[in-house]
């Protein structure tokens, strides 16, 4: 197989990039644009008796979509997948930290270890999170018994409980790109800086955090833009004061019959992400 | 040579890629063989029901579970149509007629019809008898006797603010505004969006206190001692009981609802043999009877009743007496307008 790759970029090499980025394309191409712009369309629909959508065009979704009854959810889910990204980025820093400079030999079976959550369905963590935090649960009971709590406090549907399903499902998404780029940091600089009198922090501060900034970057973008659109996590673990975006999303398209309005939020959505990496991108670029 | 293998395989996946879609046509045009596909509630049906099914008939039932029936007329609507037989709530009933999604039993094709009560032959949800009845129940409060000094007696009793943080609601439209309106006093009939305003503030101010909207996790949440009230479908509570036998089941003096689940066979199955097979066997006395049993909701099948267990026959919370029979009212059938407001006023309930 190999072989035949290097044949076939020897010989044609424009023809065999394209043959090779084809399936990904095509794939992107279905899975991804052409739903996308679906979605697009369908937010411009009219919603019509029982949810059925019938395709004269509107822009009542959008202005429906800009209610300030909406506000406070999309404040609310900026705030979770904000602190859910710093608390992934504080835990997950020192994480990627040892694992590229201190596992040494361990190195190979601690990443599988943080890749361990991602086999079973985050369902079935989520649900194992309510029986650890349960009135009931091991944790309340843990707690009583060794005399930290009189009364089991419900831990389960609280901004707590949130936090914890996103932090625990997206931490290695944090922490991937940051061990990648930590890895990537020559070891060279850092031994530059201490032959130059830098103490551990100075070089921490000056030469590893630096160079490490792609891998912070990206890694709270990978963690920041799914947490904006999760609604499992609030749907399991949350109460019914803490209804986020993606709640709100799925509702219009399970519960409330409105396919059009739905996509008018996802839309919404989507060009405020895109216009925020843009923005990020250009500034970045500024520098 | 190994080269010219690896090369021809890579071309001939690249090739067959586009081809899967036809494949997969191909299959379900192959899709023959003796089966009946179920969509119906989680723990809806007995223990051995489609064991039994398949022992006596040799049609094996694919079976499928939904935990809202808006969510599942979502994915029926959205042309989820590989399924065959649907267990569908009254008030939905002409919702799907309208658009055409249920095809109706054939009248005389099952043979087990006349062993249901004959008030639920005809009703006025169906007046044609498209569907089938399949079981019937009350929605109620659910409580922890040990939990709570008093029984809960009306549906006040769920926007009390004593009992904060300790409350669960159905996450169901028709529930949760039914049992507004009937706080309200505002009939079902009603398209005044001020009465949805109302009704809307009502289900707003109870928020604060209610620890969930759900619709089956919430069972789980009253065993385990998370909720100690609780909006319940009768049947899902005794089953819950099981687990935890402080648990009980009061009907609000204010009245409440009563609804069917029927079963209704899905437009474009192609098996509709083996599904009418399927729905006259639910309707024998001993299978029905062996529903009841399991999930413990009331039958709407005469012939199955003296079958059911005693414990469940003489219990008012389950079969109630004649006298509040008649005080169980059936939800108001919504044509798309109303429809459309109780979704809206629901959804912005769960916004606020």
């Amino acid at each position: 197989m190999t072989k035949a790759l290097s044949w076939l970029l020897a010989g044609r090499r424009e023809a065999a990039t394209h043959l090779l980025l084809a399936p990904a394309a095509l794939w992107l191409l279905f899975m991804l644009v052409i739903p996308a712009l679906g979605m697009v369309a369908l937010s411009f629909a009219t919603n019509g008796p029982y949810g059925v959508i019938q395709w004269t065009f509107t822009l009542e979704n959008y202005q429906r979509a800009f209610h300030p009854k909406y506000l406070p959810v999309l404040l609310r889910t900026l705030g979770f997948a904000g602190s859910a990204t710093a608390i992934c980025l504080l835990l997950g820093y020192p994480l990627a930290y040892y694992l590229s400079f201190r596992a040494g030999k361990w190195r190979n079976a601690l990443l599988v270890g943080l890749m361990i959550p991602f086999w079973s369905s985050c369902l079935v963590a989520f649900y194992s999170w309510m029986i650890v935090l349960g009135k009931e649960g091991m944790l309340n009971n843990v707690l009583i018994h060794f005399g930290f709590l009189s009364q089991p406090i419900g831990f389960l549907y609280s901004p707590f409980a949130i936090l914890l399903g996103l932090v625990y499902f997206y931490l290695p998404f944090t922490v991937l790109p940051l061990y990648a780029s930590l890895e990537k940091v020559p070891r060279s600089y850092i031994e530059a800086a201490y032959d130059l009198g830098a103490s551990r922090w100075t070089a921490f501060f000056k030469v590893t955090l630096p160079l490490s900034m792609p891998g912070v970057i990206a890694g709270c973008l990978l963690t920041f833009i799914p947490c904006l659109g999760d609604f499992l996590t609030a749907e399991i673990l949350g109460g019914p004061r803490y209804y986020l975006l993606g709640n709100l999303i799925s509702n219009q398209f399970l519960m409330a019959q409105d396919w059009p309005f739905g996509a008018a939020l996802t839309s919404l959505l989507l060009v405020g992400l895109v216009a925020g990496l843009w923005t990020y991108q250009r500034w970045e670029e500024s520098l | 040579m190994s080269d010219r293998l690896s090369r021809r395989g890579f071309l001939k996946a690249a090739v067959l890629a586009p081809l899967l879609p036809a494949f997969l046509a191909a299959c379900r045009r192959a899709d023959n063989a003796k089966v009946v596909n179920f969509f119906n509630w989680s723990n809806y049906i007995g223990k051995d029901t489609l064991a039994d099914f398949k022992k006596k008939t040799g049609v094996e039932v694919r079976y499928d579970l939904f935990a809202d029936e808006e969510e599942m007329f979502a994915k029926i609507r959205a042309g989820a149509r590989g399924y065959d037989l649907i267990v569908v709530g009254d008030y939905l009933i002409p919702r799907f007629q309208s658009l055409n999604l249920i095809d109706p039993v054939p009248s005389g094709a099952l043979k087990n019809m006349g062993n249901l009560y004959a008030r639920y032959r005809r009703p006025s949800y169906d007046p044609a008898e498209t569907t089938v009845p399949y079981l019937w129940g009350t929605t109620g409060i659910a409580y922890n006797k040990k939990k709570l000094k008093s029984p809960p007696t009306s549906w006040w009793d769920l926007w009390d603010p004593k009992y904060k943080d300790r409350v669960s609601m159905l996450d169901n439209v028709r529930d949760c505004i039914s049992v507004a309106m009937q706080l309200l006093k505002i009939p079902q009939t009603t398209r005044d969006p001020q009465d949805f305003q109302k009704i809307r503030e009502l289900l707003v101010k109870q928020k604060p206190l209610v620890k969930q909207y759900s619709s089956s996790s919430y069972l789980n949440s009253l065993v385990a001692g998370e909720i100690d009230l609780a909006m319940t479908w009768s049947g899902d509570l005794f089953q819950a009981a099981r687990d935890n036998p402080d648990l009980d089941y009061v009907l609000p003096k204010e009245g409440t609802y009563m609804w069917v689940d029927c079963l209704a066979m899905l437009r474009g199955s192609r098996h509709r043999e083996d599904t009418l097979r399927l729905i006259d066997f639910l309707l024998e006395p001993e299978v029905g009877a062996s529903i009841a049993n399991f999930v413990r909701y009331p039958s709407p099948n005469e012939k199955a009743y003296p079958l059911v267990d005693a414990s469940l026959r003489k219990d008012p919370r389950v079969y109630p007496t004649p006298a509040v029979l008649k005080t169980l009212s059936l939800h108001h059938t919504l044509d798309s307008e109303q429809s459309e407001l109780w979704n809206q006023t629901w959804a912005d309930v769960k916004v606020a």
